[in-house]
């Protein structure tokens, strides 16, 4: 493929990081090919998200881009142009989803996390899920996290979690 | 689960319920682990390493032209096995230990298996890192740059099954190590027949009845997250490595001994990791040494990651299995005869720690009662995926077979498979019937549901015209035992009192996801109950760097759940002569009449408060480390046994898994949570090796054609 034959992209791109509106040049900040799971780490730092599989199987790198939970792997950074998204580094301390993922010690289910490096995705996809439907059946919640993998095999202890999220996000008056 | 769990002895903190000590930090994504912190921000003048992959299954390199690579603007550095730092490299295992002690070179575990070359120009499978390591500005373009590598290979004849390995004239792949493909002889796995108790001929003869049976047990991958990685930097002669590796101190070894480093000027540095499952086993990989000898020439830090693809870089053993027994009528077993050939694949690492180590082991505990037993093991070589340690090195294999011995003895002899087992086995110094034995089975047996739903083959209900149901069980001496941990040598724990009543913790361990780090914390708390210390309190040092003098204790036999907790109890006592030494000239007492309780000094006459005293002194810190061995004393063997209920459809095949009972011997339990989070993991991971995961390879070309997490 040569040069002229590519596609073009604007030179320019804007996206709203977290909250902040941002603005990176193509060339200077990113590359056309750059995808946005890279970056996000290693250009802005929010190493929450994990390249793991790089290629849409794990769902380690999970964010929010306009409200719906996306792979950041099979996204180019320049796709993100005009959309807001949200890393894990944008929730809040208390967030309910984070708080009940780290609480989980319910007898019999186990802990919602082990080793830890695929807990910010399913945060992430689990944040989009309550965003949208704030009380789950354990087969939604399912279905929704179908797309997320912990090698530990803490599906137990994160069914619970993300259950217990939506008990907190009810007692806080529906507040996300 | 019908019942939390409930300590038998009463404790303050060791076996509650609670989160994991870094939950928080996990659930917020701000744990750090290396990938996260290898950056250009923390190191300028990061280069990005990649390594020439072999794409075939065995081959040669006869000639590499690197001109077109060395002139792609980004490249920085390049290290091939023509360069005399590279040629000179000893030849290498990658698993110099199991990772309970550390080892030198001389005295690597498989000493006689040194079939790795650091970048040589020999290939043994499709993956293998061969060649040519490229540093660059960014990792794409080290990619594109070993692209550019003109490689003239010389294709050789390959092997995918060790079978076809064994055979005369089958292409040696090797020679220098097995000559037969076969693994010899070695000081560590002993003899092709590795263990001949009583004599097996005589016991079969005397048995009443005699059969046999097989099972081919494939390999799956560990499939870590966190895909392994680490940067190499030089300070004008001394080597720094930030790694996701789980064993520091044997990791400093390693590049010691293989770059001819003096130890002091190897530092290794590992954070959390993002799951181990005996990945690379102890990780005494050849990717340390390019990446450091990249640095070294290009005199800037480098990074190496593998890409998911790469992480497919080893496997459990795959193992074909024969067994004979014989028994009385009353199901008294006379002989038991265990045949096995591994495929160990390209190279032989670990693997003889599965196949004849691992199987010994259970013949001394569980098989003890057992008076005739012969084992035999053929580790052999082929040309694919190396295989290594993986969750329970070789018992996955081993209980397989076991467990179908079980069976089939059971139902010729017309018996309970439960009342066998409890019949036959045990361990060497204890009686049968074994009481955790008998336990576990016991247990198992009333929550799967056993008295009504075990039937004989082929009798049971069918459900929905073609589905069968039918429940049984798999049963293992377990590891978690202190004297099983002998050989692990010193194990070391340091804690700083500080005057204001807060702790640090050193217990060095390279988190992998067990959480040790929660049962460290609670058993210093539990040991330091008497200066009112709580969980909250102490702060567990994360990071494990060599710099600090002491070893860390990796973590394999989830043993360091209690390793380091019984060396904080040393540690306590030590640590509370020395506050009474430090606070019985202040109060004016002898020292053998004061003492600690609830954090209060305590005399004929005086209580006052730890914290107000040291308060009032230097404000010194106060530090004990200790370094002990663990007790020897033989506490008896913990069993495990594992229930299923599946639902088979007999005309399609398709097998669901209707329920699991885990029933763990597990002595004392460290930590409630983390300790049921295992066990639920692991029975997750081993469902999906029993029921999903295979890794499949092209049999006209030799190449895996699933090296990923979708296929």
């Amino acid at each position: 493929m040569t040069a002229h034959s590519l596609p073009t992209f604007p030179q320019r791109i804007a996206m709203r990081i977290n909250g902040e509106d941002r603005e990176f040049e193509v060339g200077r900040d990113l590359l056309p090919t750059t995808t946005l799971s890279a970056f996000l780490r290693e250009r802005l730092g929010c190493t929450g998200l994990k390249i793991s599989c790089d290629e849409g199987a794990c769902g380690a790198c999970t964010i929010i881009m306009d409200g719906k939970a996306v792979l950041s792997c099979m996204l180019l950074a320049v796709e993100a142009d005009g959309h807001d998204l949200l890393t894990i580094e944008g929730l809040p301390d208390d967030d309910p989803v984070i708080e009940a993922f780290a609480e989980q010690c319910e007898p019999g289910h186990g802990t919602a996390l082990q080793c830890g490096y695929c807990t910010p995705g399913f945060v992430m996809t689990a944040r989009a899920l309550l965003d949208e439907n704030p009380t789950p059946t354990l087969d939604e919640v399912k279905e929704a996290l179908s797309g997320n993998l912990c090698r530990c095999g803490c599906y137990a202890g994160i069914a619970m979690a993300v259950g217990h999220a939506a008990e907190k996000i009810a007692e806080r008056g529906g507040r996300a | 689960m019908s019942a939390p769990y409930q300590p038998r002895v009463p404790r303050r903190f060791v076996g509650s319920y609670r989160p994991r000590i870094d939950a928080v930090e996990k659930a917020h994504g701000s744990a750090p682990y290396a990938d996260d912190e290898i950056a250009e921000r923390n190191y300028p003048g990061l280069l990005h390493a990649r390594v020439l992959r072999c794409p075939y299954p065995r081959a040669r390199i006869k000639h590499l032209d690197t001109t077109k690579a060395e002139a792609l603007p980004g490249v920085r550095c390049l290290l091939t096995y023509r360069d005399p730092e590279v040629a000179r490299l000893k030849p290498t295992n990658a698993g110099w230990t199991d990772a309970v002690d550390t080892v030198s070179y001389d005295n690597m575990m498989w000493r006689k298996f040194r079939d790795r070359r650091v970048l040589g120009d020999y290939a043994t499978w499709a993956g293998d890192e061969v060649g040519i390591a490229i540093a660059a500005d960014t990792e794409q373009i080290a990619e594109q740059a070993l692209r550019m590598v003109e490689v003239e290979w010389e294709q050789l004849p390959f092997l995918l099954d060790p079978i076809s390995a064994m055979q005369p004239g089958a292409p040696v792949i090797h020679p220098e190590v097995a000559e037969h493909n076969v693994l010899p002889p070695d000081p560590i796995g002993g003899p092709d027949v590795f263990l001949n108790r009583g004599d097996v001929e005589q016991g079969f003869a005397g048995a009443d009845v005699v059969i046999e049976m097989d099972t081919s047990h494939h390999n799956p991958t560990q499939g870590s997250l966190d895909p392994w990685c680490c940067v190499a930097k030089w300070d004008d002669d001394r080597l720094t490595v930030f790694s996701n590796s789980y064993s520091a101190d044997q990791t400093r070894m390693h590049i010691s001994q293989m770059l001819d480093l003096p130890i002091h000027k190897v530092r290794v540095i590992s954070k959390y990791v993002g799951g181990q499952f005996g990945r690379c086993d102890t990780g005494d990989q050849p990717f340390f040494l390019f990446t450091a000898l990249l640095a070294r020439k290009s005199g800037r830090p480098v990074k190496f990651k593998h890409t998911r693809r790469d992480s497919f870089h080893d496997t459990r053993q795959g193992a074909l299995y024969h067994c004979k027994v014989g028994a009385k009528t009353d199901g008294a077993i006379t002989a038991l005869h265990f045949k096995s050939i591994g495929d160990i694949g390209a190279h032989a690492d670990h693997s003889v720690f599965a196949l004849k180590f691992a199987p010994a082991e259970i013949a001394e505990v569980a098989l003890a009662p057992i008076p005739n037993v012969k084992m035999e093991s053929y580790a052999v070589y082929t040309n694919r995926i190396p295989s290594c340690m993986m969750r329970g090195v070789g018992n996955s294999q081993f209980n397989f077979i076991f467990g179908r011995m079980i069976d089939g003895l059971a139902e010729r002899l017309d018996m309970d498979p439960i009342e066998l087992a409890i019949k036959n086995f045990g361990h060497e110094w204890g009686s049968c019937p074994d009481q955790s034995l008998t336990a576990v089975l016991e247990t198992g047996a009333e929550r799967i549901g056993w008295a009504d739903k075990r039937h004989k083959p082929g009798q049971g209900p069918l459900y929905e015209g073609a589905k069968r149901r039918g429940v049984g069980f798999s049963v293992h001496p377990g590891w978690h035992a202190e004297w099983q941990e002998e050989r692990r040598g010193q194990v070391q724990a340091k804690v700083t009192f500080y005057p204001d009543g807060t702790v640090t913790l050193d217990a060095p361990t390279v988190e992998t996801g067990t959480g040790s780090n929660t049962c460290n914390v609670l058993g210093c708390a539990e040991a330091l109950a008497f200066l009112g210390v709580h969980p909250q309190d102490i702060t567990w040092v994360s990071t494990v760097d060599t710099d600090n003098g002491m070893r860390d204790c990796v973590q394999t036999d989830s043993a360091v759940s209690f390793l380091q907790s019984e060396v904080l109890a040393v540690v306590a006592e030590q640590l509370k002569q020395k506050l009474v030494d430090l606070a019985a000239p202040v109060l004016g007492v002898p020292a053998d009449q004061l003492s600690i309780q609830n954090g209060q000094f305590v005399a004929p006459g005086h209580s006052v408060s730890v914290k107000d005293l040291l308060w009032q002194g230097d404000l010194v810190p106060v530090s004990v480390m200790v370094s002990r061995r663990p007790s020897t004393q033989r506490t008896g063997v913990p069993y495990i046994a594992s229930f299923a209920e599946v639902e088979v459809d007999t005309e399609t095949g398709r097998t669901q898994v209707l329920k699991i009972v885990i029933i763990n011997d597990c002595g004392t339990v460290m930590y409630a949570s983390g300790a049921e989070a295992q066990q639920v993991g692991g029975q997750v991971m081993a469902l999906g090796e029993a029921l999903t995961e295979e890794l499949i390879y092209d049999p006209v070309r030799g190449v895996p054609l699933n090296f990923n997490l979708i296929d």
